[in-house]
């Protein structure tokens, strides 16, 4: 006897329902109920109407098991032709990361080294930062995780060059048209707020656990939020007095757009940059789950066989990458709001 | 007037909110602003504008803030689209440009100066000048000789490579003048061009667009809410009063003659014999009178006569234009000019 028998009684619908009686045990909490036998039920234990309490007294309606279940099989079921789509169109992705992951593992550390003290020179124009890539560069070989410590860069290096290759004209969309701002806005949302480990489900169910792309997905879904909203705010900020002055001398669009609105939209699109590249790096750590190579996977052996001088020291220097990332773009972003001011 | 028309405006209307050819036709049918707004929420911006714009001359647009002269500006190179009415630039309705004629019309024919000096903070002093010859697609090398004289003739010498946030309000104003001057359209707009920048320095550029107005003879037109401001630049006056335009004229003219409560109200407060000029007070004669204590010109201001006359109310001069007697000024004449007529007397 279930609560809700009355209510399908009385509505008349115990045909549709078919016969309830002896309907299929579901859960444990069934189980106990039988064993203990029917115990008298106050109006206190009214279980809330939810598909497996309705479920007790019809069996037309579904469990919420068989609900989990149809998301699953419907996703399994478009998963091939899905993939048909999606795998050609990732497939630079994976060739990118594999080419990239090779060239950085590939050329010699006394030639790597630097040239990423280089490149920090030609960005930041600090002799100080550059010696402070030298150093943590230096440390993380001097300890053996130099390997780890290129391989998590290179997967930064290209998540992070694709987010700004789809997320700033993603931006700039968004800040020509409310229509589509209002229907990027919660998709933005939800990558931002969905556990990073939900979408690394269908992933992995889409491609196989040895495609780079798999993680390479993961980091730019979670990584692209900060420099499209950015981008979008930046160029809604422009100055509208400025615009106004391009219309009045006879821009076109698309002038208005390089020679005004970009370059003045500059120092929120490359705030937008540095938090990509941050959170970029905080998700190769969670993607070694899936086999991305780098500094994550010593975490997640500190975590599975307890070591904790690796799961720290790989901690460190997850830490200080960060602070080599963060630094070097904003010293980029400094010298270009010197430049306006 | 026998002056070109460079610029005629007729008929011009402009309602904001969402419904403006509905609430047009209750403004046809004499609903006043408030009562649209009340009504209906529509905002009338213009109520029935004509001016014709001399060519050559400065055209100065008068009126409080909320008067609709920054939106009537901005119908004149449409970066506003108006509701009703007509703009003919050289004979030529600007109303049935598309975007194409358009833009060649703002890059050739009519320049602006903004309030807000409005320059572009990435870009050097001298590519701020050049903006219309890059728009044009012409590179840097190609502009700098034009876009340097032009700094050079507004003041700005040797400053072509700072950047405009490195310079003062006023020196940023010059940039924006420069910028319109380089483009040598014959049309320049000016929206409240010299109301940012402090008394002194405003001084300072009405002198500069004097000086290049004798020198240039471009179509000026000027927005201000300063009356002085007004009356030292025009060569015809427009005042704006919600939207609509409440006298027009020379600025002489609307000074001794105001049909309206609010321009005597207006003109009540300023230093007239500053303002007022010996041809607007004299009698027109040629007959030499008898008793004259001396020649003045036709241009001088009322103050300079004063100061001539060292306060005898007594005198007659002979007021000469070109070597020619053109009037005779009263002293009398003068000193009942300075007194504004009593607002009972104007009805």
């Amino acid at each position: 006897m279930a609560t809700y028998d009355n209510f399908f009684d009385t509505l008349g619908l115990r045909g549709w329902c078919g016969d309830s009686s002896g309907g299929g045990l579901s859960s444990m909490a069934d189980l106990m109920g039988q064993a203990g036998g029917d115990a008298d039920t106050t109006v206190w234990d009214t279980p809330f109407p939810s598909l497996d309490a309705l479920h007790d007294s019809c069996d037309a309606i579904p469990q919420s098991r068989d609900l989990t279940q149809g998301l699953e099989q419907g996703f399994l079921a478009i998963k091939d032709s899905l993939k048909v789509v999606v795998d050609p169109l990732t497939q630079p992705l994976s060739w990118a990361l594999e080419d990239t992951l090779w060239l950085m593992q590939t050329v010699p550390w006394f030639i790597m080294i630097p040239m990423l003290m280089l490149i920090t020179y030609a960005v930041g124009r600090s002799m100080k930062l550059v010696g402070l890539v030298a150093l943590v560069f230096g440390f993380l070989a001097f300890i053996d995780f130099y390997e780890h410590t290129m391989q998590t860069l290179a997967i930064i290096f290209v998540c992070a060059f694709i987010c700004v290759l789809l997320g700033v004209p993603i931006g700039i969309a968004m800040s020509r048209s409310d229509r589509v701002q209002r229907s990027m806005i919660p998709i933005l949302d939800m990558l931002q707020t969905l556990p990073p480990f939900v979408y690394l489900i269908p992933l992995i169910f889409l491609f196989s656990v040895t495609e780079p792309k798999l993680y390479g997905i993961a980091i730019i879904l979670y990584a692209i939020v900060p420099v499209v909203r950015l981008t979008d705010l930046g160029i809604r900020l422009v100055d509208q007095d400025v615009i106004e002055a391009a219309d009045a001398f006879g821009m076109t669009n698309r002038q208005k757009l390089f020679k005004v609105q970009i370059p003045l939209a500059l120092p929120n699109i490359m705030a937008g940059v540095n938090q990509t590249i941050m959170m970029s790096l905080a998700m190769v750590v969670i993607a070694s789950l899936v086999s991305a190579p780098g500094l994550g996977v010593l975490v997640l052996r500190g975590i599975r066989s307890l070591e904790l001088g690796v799961g720290l020291l790989s901690g460190l220097g997850i830490v200080l990458l960060a602070i080599i990332l963060d630094r070097v773009t904003k010293a980029a972003l400094a010298r270009i709001n010197a430049s306006q001011k | 007037m026998t002056d070109d028309i460079k610029i005629c405006v007729r008929n011009l209307y402009k309602i904001f909110g969402d419904d403006p050819q509905g609430a047009l036709e209750k403004v046809r049918g004499g609903m006043s602003k408030a009562d649209l707004q009340a009504e209906t929420g529509h905002v009338l911006g213009l109520n029935n504008i004509n001016v014709d714009m001399p060519a050559g001359k400065t055209t100065v647009i008068m009126g409080l803030s909320g008067s609709g002269k920054s939106t009537l500006i901005r119908h004149l190179n449409r970066l506003i689209d108006p509701t009703a009415g007509e703009v003919i630039l050289n004979g030529e309705n600007i109303l049935d440009y598309n975007e194409r004629r358009l833009r060649e019309m703002r890059k050739h024919e009519m320049s602006m100066v903004f309030q807000k000096f409005a320059l572009l903070p990435h870009r050097t002093v001298l590519e701020n000048a050049g903006l219309s010859w890059e728009i044009e697609g012409k590179n840097r090398k190609k502009y700098a000789a034009e876009a340097t004289k032009w700094l050079n003739r507004v003041g700005l010498e040797g400053q072509g490579e700072q950047y405009p946030a490195q310079l003062s309000g006023g020196m940023q104003q010059r940039v924006g003048i420069a910028r319109a001057l380089t483009s040598n359209s014959d049309v320049m707009l000016m929206d409240e061009a010299f109301s940012a920048l402090d008394p002194l320095i405003r001084t300072d550029m009405q002198d500069l667009l004097i000086e290049l107005q004798a020198e240039l003879h471009k179509t000026v037109i000027f927005i201000t809410h300063d009356l002085d401001e007004a009356l030292k630049l025009a060569d015809h006056l427009v005042i704006l009063k919600d939207g609509f335009i409440v006298q027009q004229g020379e600025p002489q003219h609307i000074l001794l003659n105001p049909n309206d409560p609010y321009i005597e109200a207006f003109v009540s407060d300023i230093n007239r014999a500053r303002v007022l000029r010996v041809r607007s007070v004299m009698e027109k004669t040629d007959v030499m009178p008898a008793d004259i204590a001396g020649e003045v010109d036709y241009d001088d201001t009322l103050e300079s006569i004063i100061a001539v006359s060292e306060g005898d109310t007594t005198n007659n001069y002979r007021v000469m234009r070109e070597g020619k007697q053109v009037g005779v000024l009263h002293m009398r004449d003068l000193v009942r000019a300075l007194v504004p007529r009593h607002p009972g007397e104007a009805a």
